[in-house]
């Protein structure tokens, strides 16, 4: 069954539209990598997934109903979204800050049940931020923190996270670490969507890559078929040169330097 | 320290204050003596200063400093701006002009606070309709608050210029805040008021933490817009049944909310708590200085928490960054 079905949809912040006549599926249990230049709408669409933003035009269905028509509550139990860098900090503890994915669970005077504690050491144990629990959000690296971000939406639902650029900042230890996590949280059942900018990330963990451009889907396929050089080249406008990666048998891009040609 | 210490401290310090405050003033009565003051029934002049004035006027400064305390860290959160105090949307610039129109007319003490309460009201209703067409945005929200300010300083202004000047002097006292209007009457349905407003902020405890992490977080964790407008809502009122009562009280909204939060951290169910007890004390004890500071005359309360509070911030801000 199709967790994501979104037909002919225009949507934008009320100047020129971001996103133009854009239809797209995502069926349970998939984890799609949604790469794309800047400006070309991926944030966007996220944001219509997340029903941050209503589209102008064209339909959103989420489990086979309409996004809008879900309480906010019962929508916030199926549905985690990570969002691009943290709006803001403050100096709430880590329990506390993945506590807070509970929320939606939670009857209004509830503070931490059995179930709850289950479920925040359980997510804190899957990111590996376990020894983390004491400390305050603003005492964290970017990478910790990041970490703990996923902590928080996987104590809120584990069966579909969407997520913007969630290792863009990162060192290549971290990024591995969450990709890691996703690519276990997946193997076990959940639906991941995430926009990168590391085309070679991509290629190693999502099943299917969507190639975004100009508010449209440009490509979208398994890595073996969307990562030649050709569409890469034509997506970003970038001459690039495809290799395959040694450990996993994917396509590896290179960009080639302005200064070789 | 654990909670209970904690409250106790606050217990001891509050009864401490309510009493040097209950004692200080034009007469001193000494605690010693006050037993027997209130012992001896009313009929003579203490009982009726001590029971009739100072008690009431010490109640009315710590529910006005714990309203405006609460008030203040509602919309520092919702708002998710460190400066914003409980005046920001507009209460204060209503609250005046009301009580400025009821002052000039010789209105009495009841209709002054009725005018107030009813220029707040229709403040805050207009910068909720204008935001709201700009979808309750928290910037659209501050500004609108400030444009309306102005607007209506202007007005109160304006009927200062049309005015005699005794009656702009007993506005302007009411301006600074004036607490000396205490009375049980009153008292009664703000102490209600007030107690029920701060509960349901309580029950939104769980939901201020989020909302004061960001908007689209707290969008996806199912936080609705209602949810939204019932704390802007709540938060209003308590302004409004302060400043109606006890006139513009200043700054208590502003530092008190900044200085629990970091002291008790931004979990709101501490938070909340701590800012009211904070406030009341504050309070108190700005009006007890204002009152024994140069007897007979009475320093409104206003000008105290002006002095006061922006200095012990500075300090504290000082210290705080050097500290780093």
């Amino acid at each position: 069954m199709n967790v994501f079905e979104l037909d002919s949809i225009t949507a934008g912040y009320g100047g020129a539209p971001v996103l133009n006549d854009l239809g797209l599926r995502i069926a349970g249990g998939e984890f799609v990598a949604m790469i794309g230049p800047n400006g070309a709408g991926k944030s966007t669409l996220l944001k219509v997934m997340a029903g941050d933003i209503v589209p102008d035009a064209g339909s959103v269905s989420f489990n086979g109903r309409p996004l809008g028509g879900y309480r906010p509550r019962s929508l916030a139990r199926m549905l985690s979204v990570v969002h691009q860098a943290a709006e803001a900090r403050a100096a709430f503890s880590v329990r506390e800050f993945i506590r807070m994915g509970r929320f939606p669970h939670q009857s209004a005077l509830a503070i931490e049940d059995d179930r709850d504690r289950e479920v925040i050491e359980w997510a804190a144990e899957t990111t590996g931020v376990g020894h983390l629990l004491a400390r305050r959000l603003t005492e964290l690296s970017g990478g910790e923190l990041q970490l703990v971000r996923i902590a928080h939406a996987l104590a809120q639902n584990s069966s579909v996270i969407l997520l913007d650029e969630p290792v863009s900042h990162l060192d290549i230890q971290h990024a591995v670490m969450i990709m890691d996590i996703l690519w276990k949280l997946n193997r076990d059942g959940a639906t991941v969507m995430a926009v990168l900018h590391d085309i070679n990330l991509a290629s190693d963990y999502a099943g299917r890559i969507i190639g975004m451009k100009q508010g449209r889907v440009f490509f979208s396929g398994a890595p073996r078929d969307v990562l030649r050089y050709d569409l890469v080249e034509s997506l970003f406008g970038t001459a690039c040169i495809v290799m395959e990666n040694p450990t996993t048998g994917r396509p590896f891009v290179y960009p080639v330097p302005g200064y070789i040609k | 320290m654990k909670t209970p210490y904690k409250i106790l401290i606050f217990l001891i310090v509050a009864m401490a204050l309510l009493l040097v405050s209950l004692s200080l003033g034009t007469r001193t009565i000494s605690p010693a003596e006050m037993a027997g003051i209130v012992l001896g029934g009313p009929g003579s002049a203490d009982y009726t200063i001590l029971v009739k004035l100072r008690l009431p006027r010490a109640v009315l400064a710590m529910v006005v400093g714990a309203s405006l305390a609460v008030s203040g860290t509602v919309f520092q959160s919702v708002l998710k701006n460190p400066l914003a105090d409980p005046y920001i949307i507009g209460v204060s610039g209503g609250a005046a002009l009301g009580a400025t129109v009821a002052i000039v007319l010789d209105a009495g003490q009841f209709a002054v606070a009725a005018a107030a309460f009813a220029g707040s009201i229709a403040a805050i209703s207009a910068v909720y309709l204008l935001s709201r067409r700009m979808s309750l945005g928290s910037t659209a929200l501050i500004l609108s608050g400030i444009a309306l300010g102005f607007i209506l300083s202007a007005a109160v202004l304006l009927v200062y210029a049309l005015s005699r000047s005794d009656q702009v002097h007993r506005a302007m006292l009411w301006l600074m805040g004036d607490l000396s209007g205490a009375r049980y009457g009153m008292l009664n349905w703000l102490g209600a008021a007030t107690l029920l407003l701060m509960a349901a902020v309580m029950a939104f405890h769980k939901h201020l933490d989020i909302v004061s992490l960001g908007a689209r977080f707290s969008k996806n964790l199912g936080v609705t817009g209602g949810n939204l407008r019932a704390l802007f809502w709540i938060a209003s009122l308590l302004a409004a049944v302060s400043v109606s009562l006890a006139g513009v009280v200043g700054f208590v909204g502003l530092i008190v909310p900044h200085l629990m939060r970091n002291v008790f951290g931004p979990r709101h169910l501490r938070l909340v708590p701590a800012a009211a007890a904070a406030g009341a004390l504050f309070l108190l004890a700005s009006d007890t200085i204002g009152r024994s500071l140069v007897p007979p005359y009475e320093v409104p309360v206003g000008i105290i928490t002006g002095f006061l509070g922006g200095a012990f911030f500075l300090v504290f801000m000082v210290r705080r960054e050097a500290g780093r």
